[in-house]
């Protein structure tokens, strides 16, 4: 307790502070911007970081990785497109609460819940470092199949009315992750020929490309409803009740984002939407999620913020990057001769303690940054969608080009705002095809790897205790929403519900 | 932006720090650097070609094409960290351009050919990726200029294994054919290949090579225990091998920091598998400007800062004797690697 409380003091120095203060502005603004995320966010301050102390260039680096996740959700619920992929689950019922022009609403639970994320997965970092640490590395190969698999089970949940064209675009989404070089092989897959498909079409051009593009393509195209922003957008709070009485959301969204968290390369994107998913499970009315339910914005955004606690388990107890934002981290604590592992406790105990501190202090900060940044916002939702949307679709084009300075980035975004026009077009549900993806190449490489260490045998994937209670899940979830349908059209004689 | 002034003035940067005299004057603060990184993205496609004023007469750019943060991008931001002051005070700034395995920052390198203001870094895997196709530049379209440093190969597993030395590993794997793996990063990487020479050395026994995304994801492999043994470098296993939660079997040179570790060659296999990282310029420099930047990147390198980067990273120097030496051997490692991927059925002949 001396040593968290000495941690807090170091974290409270006012150059600490300052920097934190700096980490919360700059992770807001790059979590908010699309194509920008945490990751770039830390790679951008990666040489400021070189010329402070480890304590102030630390506190810094963490306070953008949480702030981030945070601002990600900001884009979802205003204008539909997140600003980084793990706001994706939060644009379901986020940016359906926009809609109905409570936007102020939608900020206040998503930042509240971002907050309380965020200390949940401090506090799980600071209990469970030793254990979590040892069960992440019981994820091998059956394991992360099994986890894939899982994930993507949840795509019955997210097909709408029409299962056949959900199943349609996870396939879609399964397809896409194929482009670019085999990681088992190294041989390359459906590149057309071009270097430039060599490293697959990447999750965030697809993200601008069926968030931005394609919504402003259907707007273009006179497809809006006439709910759209307008002048009808409030920026009320939500109460503090309401806020209160989502306790036990975000209790499951945080224990969700801890777990999955701690699982290098499983991430935040996962773990937000496995947590809006069991958020619709046991809620009472499932029926209404992606319509704007409050849990349905909670749930999401504290799983994504104590992703950042719980991605830092792994990396302080081995020394490896649980997530792409960790591993920037981590290059950035090589630079100043802090070399996470087993030892670090030991050695650096007061820098770790300064880091737990530094997390809870960034959480608050971040609090007040979104706080005072929700009037702007629902502003800019006010603005016409004939001005708004093609400002998105530039400033999402730019980010897009940032991330990687790549232009063919940019290129793979319009191909996937244009595919996601047609599909919308079309009724079919853009957030399978995401989830493809995402899971895609988790599914596959882990199910090829488990298969060349078994020699062929498919058993190792029922040997696994952890591979074979997430198959398992993974049945569960994939079949209940039939089932579920079964039994209700059985009782009432097929009346659509909507 | 206003707002973050104040802030970043009162950073205390680590240079103060160390000589304990208080600020430096010209520290860069945070809103100045945020706006040059802008500036470059949104500049780079239209930078000026160079012209015939006298070297260096306007910023330099290190080109990145490798992961953020990780070995080969630590060592452009190193650089450009220490290079100002041997570069007439011109500023170097640390540019992205990721794609096509490296092929996007290599295409920009050769649109500004002839531009001694550009600089990129190239490693073993820019050849192996040549050697592959998959790169589709060769050494030849490039100036090399200096390798710095070289980054052994070694095999660690984790502390309860059976294993103590390659041979009882290697042993393994002949008497159980296939039921022996090894993790590491890439498939027909230089990883890969690096292995695939020790393993010829012990008499090609059939090991299962376990192809990871990066060398830390095959790391957590062996030590969660799913792969017998990992092929990675030094840096990555360091601290698990302080803490004794993973040892090393052998490493393809002597490494410093582990005296006791016997190498390949003292093990029997006579062979030095390295990762190597250099600097390399856009093609069409002249031998002049050639000398000229790499008597810079020498003194560069021997900077303090640098110093302190290459040992906190445990990395050892490795210059060549000359730039012609480093290119000769860059053409060579893409023979070498071409051949080896050609004899174990994985390129056409």
């Amino acid at each position: 307790m001396t040593a968290f409380l000495d941690g807090l003091l170091t974290a409270l120095q006012p150059g600490n502070l300052a920097a934190l203060l700096a980490g919360s502005l700059l992770g807001v603004f790059a979590g908010a911007m699309p194509g920008l995320s945490s990751t770039v966010g830390l790679a951008l301050v990666l040489p400021v970081t070189f010329a402070l102390d480890p304590t102030p260039a630390l506190l810094m680096m963490v306070s953008i990785y949480m702030a981030a996740e945070y601002g990600g959700s900001i884009t979802a619920i205003a204008i539909g497109v997140p600003g980084s992929s793990p706001a994706l689950a939060t644009t379901f019922d986020g940016y359906a609460m926009t809609r109905r022009g409570e936007a102020g609403r939608a900020l206040g639970i998503s930042l509240f819940s971002s907050m309380s994320g965020g200390i949940l997965g401090t506090i799980l970092l600071v209990l469970a470092l030793g254990p979590l640490s040892r069960a992440a590395i019981a994820f091998g190969p059956a394991e992360y199949f099994g986890l894939g698999v899982f994930g993507l089970s949840i795509v019955a949940n997210l097909v709408g009315r029409d299962p056949l064209k959900g199943i349609i675009s996870a396939l879609l989404g399964l397809l896409f992750f194929i482009v670019g070089l085999d990681v088992l092989t190294g041989a390359p897959r459906l590149t057309l020929g071009t270097n430039m498909l060599m490293d697959g079409l990447g999750l965030v051009p697809m993200l601008i490309g069926f968030f931005a593009i394609a919504e402003a393509l259907k707007a273009a195209a006179g497809g809006r409803k006439a709910t759209a922003p307008g002048g009808g957008i409030t920026g009320a709070l939500p109460r503090a009740r309401e806020l209160f009485g989502l306790w036990r959301t975000i209790l499951r969204g945080s224990a969700i984002g801890g777990l999955i968290g701690a699982i290098p390369g499983a991430g935040a994107t996962i773990a937000s939407i496995v947590a809006w998913n069991e958020e619709r499970r046991v809620s009472k009315d499932r029926e209404r999620f992606g319509t704007g339910v409050p849990a349905g914005i909670a749930a999401p955004e504290a799983a994504n913020n104590s992703c950042v606690g719980a991605a830092m388990i792994p990396l302080l107890a081995l020394g490896i990057p649980g997530s792409a934002s960790a591993a920037v981290l981590l290059g950035g604590l090589t630079v100043q001769g802090v070399a996470p592992g087993p030892l670090l406790m030991a050695e650096r105990a007061e820098l770790v303690y300064a880091l737990y501190a530094g997390f809870l202090v960034a959480v608050l900060l971040m609090l007040a940054v979104g706080r005072l940044g929700i009037p702007l916002w629902t502003r800019v939702v006010r603005l016409r969608p004939s001005i708004l949307m093609p400002l998105v679709v530039a400033i999402s084009l730019v980010g897009v080009f940032a991330l990687r300075g790549n232009a063919a980035d940019a290129w793979v975004a319009l191909f996937f705002g244009v595919v996601g026009f047609a599909m919308l077009r079309a009724g079919y549900p853009l957030a399978p095809a995401v989830l493809g993806l995402i899971l895609g190449p988790m599914i596959e490489t882990n199910y090829r790897r488990a298969l060349t260490l078994s020699s062929g045998s498919h058993t190792i994937f029922l040997e696994s205790p952890i591979s074979l209670v997430l198959l398992a899940l993974a049945v569960v979830s994939f079949a209940a929403p039939a089932v579920r349908n079964r039994i209700i059209s059985g009782k009432r004689q097929a009346k659509e519900p909507q | 932006m206003e707002s973050q002034a104040p802030i970043a003035s009162s950073l205390r940067p680590r240079t103060a720090a160390l000589s304990r005299t208080g600020k430096p004057p010209s520290q860069p603060s945070l809103p100045r650097l945020l706006v040059a990184a802008f500036a470059l993205l949104a500049s780079a496609a239209c930078s000026p070609r160079a012209d015939d004023a006298a070297f260096p007469n306007r910023p330099i750019e290190i080109v990145s094409w490798a992961t953020p943060g990780g070995p080969s991008d630590l060592l452009s931001r190193a650089l450009a960290d220490v290079a100002p002051a041997h570069f007439d005070g011109q500023r170097v700034n640390v540019m992205t351009r990721q794609g096509g395995a490296g092929a996007a920052g290599m295409q920009y390198m050769q649109g500004r050919a002839g531009d001694p203001h550009v600089l990129g870094v190239f490693t073993a895997s820019g050849t192996v990726n040549m050697a592959t196709g998959r790169i589709p530049f060769a050494p030849e379209d490039f100036t090399p200029i200096l390798r710095i440093q070289i980054d052994p190969f070694l095999v660690a597993v984790r502390d309860d294994s059976p294993f103590r030395t390659l041979g009882d590993l290697f042993e393994a794997a002949h008497a159980r054919p296939g039921e022996v793996s090894v993790s590491g990063f890439g498939a027909a990487s230089a990883h890969f290949l690096g292995f695939v020479r020790l393993r010829a050395a012990a008499g090609d026994p059939d090991i299962r090579w376990i192809a990871y995304e990066g060398s830390a994801d095959a790391v957590v492999a062996a030590l969660g225990g799913h792969t017998d043994a990992a092929h990675t470098n030094y840096n990555i296993v360091r601290e698990h091998l302080r803490a004794g939660t993973m040892r090393v079997l052998g490493t393809a040179m002597p490494v410093e920091a582990l005296p006791d570790t016997p190498s390949y060659a003292d093990q029997g296999y006579d062979l030095q598998p390295v990762h190597w990282r250099g600097v390399v310029g856009p093609p069409g420099l002249d031998a002049g400007t050639r000398a000229d930047i790499r008597a810079r990147l020498m003194a560069a390198i021997d900077d303090p800062g640098f110093r302190e980067y290459m040992e906190r990273a445990a990395l050892e120097y490795a210059t060549m004797e000359d730039a012609e030496a480093f290119g000769a051997w860059m053409t060579e490692e893409v023979t070498t690697s071409r051949d080896l991927l050609q004899r174990l059925g994985i390129l056409d002949g």
